[in-house]
């Protein structure tokens, strides 16, 4: 049976994705900064044989207050870590190209590549916030056009530095005195117009041959960029003709790129609350409702929108003046998605904290394991995903909970693998290991 | 009775220092970039006691040489899968001033100590390459004088920040919905000639307070920095008077920066060839030795020396004038150089000889003999004055660490110089080091911060 099969990313944030998650009497309030409890999701998550596992990031104390755990982990550290305590899951870390140099980011993730024997992949950012270039010693953020050419031109050169190294490097030759091939390690002399990077890497070549390159953000820059680089991308949808129309349009611009379509995979993120009957779900989601502290979310929401907080009305709609606004600087598709979550429903802003507070955007669904897996099949099966950003709204719980449910029914549904079929990352996702471009130089000649 | 006890580390790197071990027969040379080979090493390191692991760092190719392994991942990774598989071992890692974001590197190491429960260091280095400068957009490397003021404020600003959450910030206090104290999590506004950071940092105060903070590297600048800020400093030495008059050197420069300078842990790389008797050390060496590819060797002292050797015979003597201008230990990128040239004034070796000497650890102490002379060595020099302890180089990996842990390491232990347990959990504790207060935590420290920008 070759039927298509839909992919499976726990997205893992500390305590759960929920805001409140951290208050429940189940959950570890210090979850943020203990190793112990990402290996214990990641095991979770490798045992129901997941694709991987993710987390977010920003270079900031996140601004939103005293009132959720702010500290983190830096992902690519921690899920080192990780890979040292799992064998097969695939390890994605967020990281970005404006407050890293290429040289030193394609070194840590060719090194997490070796460590993982070939599970790593990274989530691209271009970090739109103010407080990020603060850190950085920056008195403006760079605009979003400087910020994604710059992307660009990051991508370019990191995946130079990983073709630096031929796959055949490797002698080991004692006898004769040679540990490597010297024809195979190439200076890359990248000459640019963000970078000049002589190269070559001191890291051989992934094991993946690049890590696998992921992208979230859905901004027309964002889709643009997805189009050309990423192989998986992670977006917030509230419906499914949302969630339809992104599919079809960001695989219509991989085509346009000259990509194989089925080389990019769409994962809309997904908060499951699950209960044994409809109103055990919708009594956990009140649960979590009643410890939402409402500035958190007011923050937060003023944070997406980059507007003062003082100006909002809790019970009132969002003011005419920005839901009327166009896209601009420091207005992401996130922001869109709000608005437009608002006004389909007609929420008060006080509704609307209480919708955002699951997921910061993404979908919730409060059912039973078949109510959700339904909704996951219809998504998978009516052109709207290949597959699922999983966000348990308390972890460890929330991920054990859809595991144990839901999972059995995606595999009886034939939907969801029950054995990994590989080794890597890519292979888990059904995608290719990159050919090294100079090689093809080579046979080109 | 003193109970002064030595730190030993070991400095991983590859298959072992010397140039040449992943040509003998014994060497898994084909481990050389598998984590569990480090993995492993680690772990006998921490069942010996000994204080912690080292990885040294380039970020860039040390040499696009076919003659010995030139991969190495980046150590922060490697430390982070490590931190995963042992206890209490703690996990040292070189970063560059240089080429870092000081956000950035606060965070890695500030992740690292949290992960590994406070087992986290830093050895800090400024980078002295054109071809790494030629990675990170720049035509050539700084002046090592511009490399050491700007290295200067990237500790002050990843001081500032891993002391920016105080102690006692997350509350976590799950009925009031109150998980941290906003008073004590602090911006550090930090504005300075090279960098302007605002804070604070995306993590809490970490176990150690701060990572231990070590540094390497014996020219002037790199001793202002070290007796500065170095809790831990690596050096090189071949003579225990070389040795004493370093340790003095620093120990007095701490103390005029008012430092206690019980708390700066001086220690000399030692890179011994162990054997059941003295010649059975010596002839592994002779053999190791017999391994080398010149052309290698060659290539790496004329970089370092700046001089062309090619006309010379292997067996032929060094004459004296080639090293003559190698200038004062003092100056700024010729440390190295004139390690060398000490060797050379001295024992008037043939190049092929002088060639042998740098490829047991580039310039670090190599000796042959048995563990009983070995251990001789370390309480000579831990004794008299010399050093606090070593940074253990074995020639060889894994083997030369298995004889070192297992035949010289219960010897010191029996001379009651050094722990048959752990006595802390943290590498501040195995190196007998406070853990430092943060400055946002007490209104003087916070003025004492702020002049130090």
């Amino acid at each position: 049976m070759t039927q298509k099969q839909l992919h499976l990313n726990a997205f893992l944030m500390e305590a759960g994705h929920h805001e409140a998650s951290w208050r429940l009497p189940d959950t570890d309030p210090g979850a943020a900064l203990d190793l112990q409890h990402y290996v214990r999701l990641a095991q979770i998550a490798e045992a129901a044989k997941f694709d991987s596992i993710f987390l977010a990031d920003g270079s900031v104390t996140m601004g939103t207050g005293e009132f959720r755990a702010s500290g983190q982990f830096e992902p690519l550290t921690i899920l080192t870590a990780v890979a040292a305590a799992t064998e097969r899951i695939g390890l994605i870390a967020t990281a970005s190209t404006t407050y890293n140099e290429p040289y030193a980011l394609a070194r840590r993730l060719a090194s997490v590549d070796h460590v993982s024997k070939g599970r790593a992949a990274w989530n691209i950012v271009t970090s739109a916030t103010q407080e990020e270039a603060a850190n950085f010693s920056l008195a403006e953020r760079p605009l979003q056009a400087t910020r994604y050419e710059r992307a660009d031109e990051f991508l370019e050169v990191a995946k130079k530095l990983w073709d630096s190294w031929g796959d055949g490097h490797f002698l080991g030759d004692k006898e004769r005195g040679r540990w490597g091939d010297p024809t195979q390690l190439r200076a890359i002399d990248h000459v640019g117009r963000h970078f000049r990077v002589a190269g070559p890497l001191n890291v051989p070549r992934p094991v993946q041959g690049y890590p696998l390159l992921v992208q979230a953000g859905a901004s027309e820059q964002g889709k643009a960029f997805a189009a050309k680089h990423a192989e998986a991308i992670f977006v917030a949808h509230q419906t499914l003709e949302q969630a339809q129309a992104f599919y079809a349009d960001i695989k219509a611009r991989v085509v346009a790129e000259g990509r194989n379509p089925d080389h990019v995979l769409v994962l809309p993120g997904l908060v499951p609350i699950i209960g044994g009957t409809e109103a055990d779900a919708t009594a956990k989601a009140q649960q979590l409702e009643d410890l939402r502290i409402p500035e958190y979310g007011l923050r937060q929401l003023a944070m997406f929108l980059d507007i003062d907080e003082a100006t909002i009305d809790l019970d009132a709609p969002l003011p005419r003046e920005i839901v009327e606004q166009e896209v601009r600087e420091g207005f992401d598709s996130r922001a869109r998605l709000v608005i437009d979550l608002a006004q389909r429903e007609k929420l008060t802003v006080r509704q609307l904290l209480s919708r955002l507070g699951g997921g910061r955007g993404h979908n919730v669904v409060i059912g039973t394991p078949e109510q959700i897996a339904d909704q996951m099949e219809t998504w998978f099966t009516q052109g709207a995903a290949d597959g699922f950003n999983v966000m348990g709204a308390s972890l460890p719980s929330g991920l054990e909970t859809f595991v144990q449910t839901v999972v059995p029914i995606l595999r009886e549904r034939g939907l969801f693998r029950s054995e990994y079929a590989g080794a890597t990352l890519r292979e888990h996702y059904g995608l290719p290991r990159p050919v090294n471009q100079f090689e093809i130089e080579v046979a080109g000649v | 009775m003193s109970n002064r006890q030595l730190s030993l580390n070991a400095f991983l790197h590859d298959t072992g220092h010397h140039e040449a071990s992943w040509r003998h027969p014994d060497s898994p040379v084909e481990r050389a970039h598998d984590i569990n080979f480090y993995i492993e090493l680690a772990q006998k390191a921490e069942a010996a006691k000994l204080d912690g692991v080292f990885f040294a760092d380039v970020p860039g190719l040390w040499a696009a040489t076919p003659y010995r392994p030139t991969a190495h991942l980046e150590p922060i990774t490697r430390l982070a899968a490590i931190a995963a598989r042992t206890e209490r071992i703690g996990l040292i890692a070189t970063a560059s001033t240089t080429f870092y974001e000081p956000y950035n590197l606060a965070r890695l190491f500030s992740s690292l100590d949290i992960l590994s429960g406070g087992r986290a260091g830093w050895n800090i280095v400024t980078t002295q390459s054109d071809a790494v400068a030629r990675n990170f957009s720049l035509k050539e490397i700084p002046s090592a004088e511009e490399r050491y003021v700007r290295a200067q404020e990237f500790i002050d600003v990843v001081t500032k920040l891993w002391d920016s959450w105080e102690d006692d910030a997350i509350l976590a206090d799950r009925g009031s919905g109150h998980y941290f104290d906003p008073d004590k999590v602090h911006a550090i506004n930090h504005v300075g000639r090279h960098y302007q950071v605002e804070g604070a940092l995306a993590a809490p105060r970490s176990p150690q307070g701060r990572p231990v903070y070590v540094q390497a590297g014996s020219s002037n600048d790199g001793r202002v920095l070290a007796a500065r800020n170095a809790e831990a400093i690596f050096t090189a030495h071949q003579t225990l008077g070389d040795a004493k008059a370093f340790y003095d050197d620093i120990k007095t420069r701490a103390q005029k920066f008012g430092r206690n300078p019980d708390h700066v842990k001086i220690l000399p790389g030692l890179s011994p060839f162990l054997g059941d008797t003295e010649a059975e050390a010596k002839e592994l060496q002779e053999y190791v030795n017999s391994l080398t590819v010149p052309a290698y060797g060659l290539g790496q002292l004329e970089g370092f020396a700046g001089i062309s050797l090619r006309h010379l015979d292997l067996d032929e003597v060094v004459p004296l004038e080639l090293f003559a201008g190698s200038g004062d230990v003092l100056d700024n990128n010729r440390s190295r150089v004139q390690v060398v040239a000490n060797i050379v004034e001295r024992d008037r070796p043939t190049l092929r000889q002088l060639l042998h000497r740098l490829a047991g650890a580039r310039g670090h102490n190599v000796v042959a003999g048995t563990p009983m002379q070995v251990a001789d060595l370390i309480s000579d020099w831990f004794h008299g004055g010399a050093a606090d302890g070593f940074n253990v180089m074995p020639p060889l990996y894994p083997q030369l660490l298995d004889k070192f842990t297992e035949q010289v390491v219960p010897i010191l232990q029996e001379r009651g110089i050094f722990r048959t347990e752990y006595a802390g959990s943290t590498l501040r504790e195995h190196y007998g080091l406070p853990r430092p207060n943060s400055i946002y935590s007490d209104a003087a420290g916070q003025a004492a911060a702020v002049t130090t920008a």
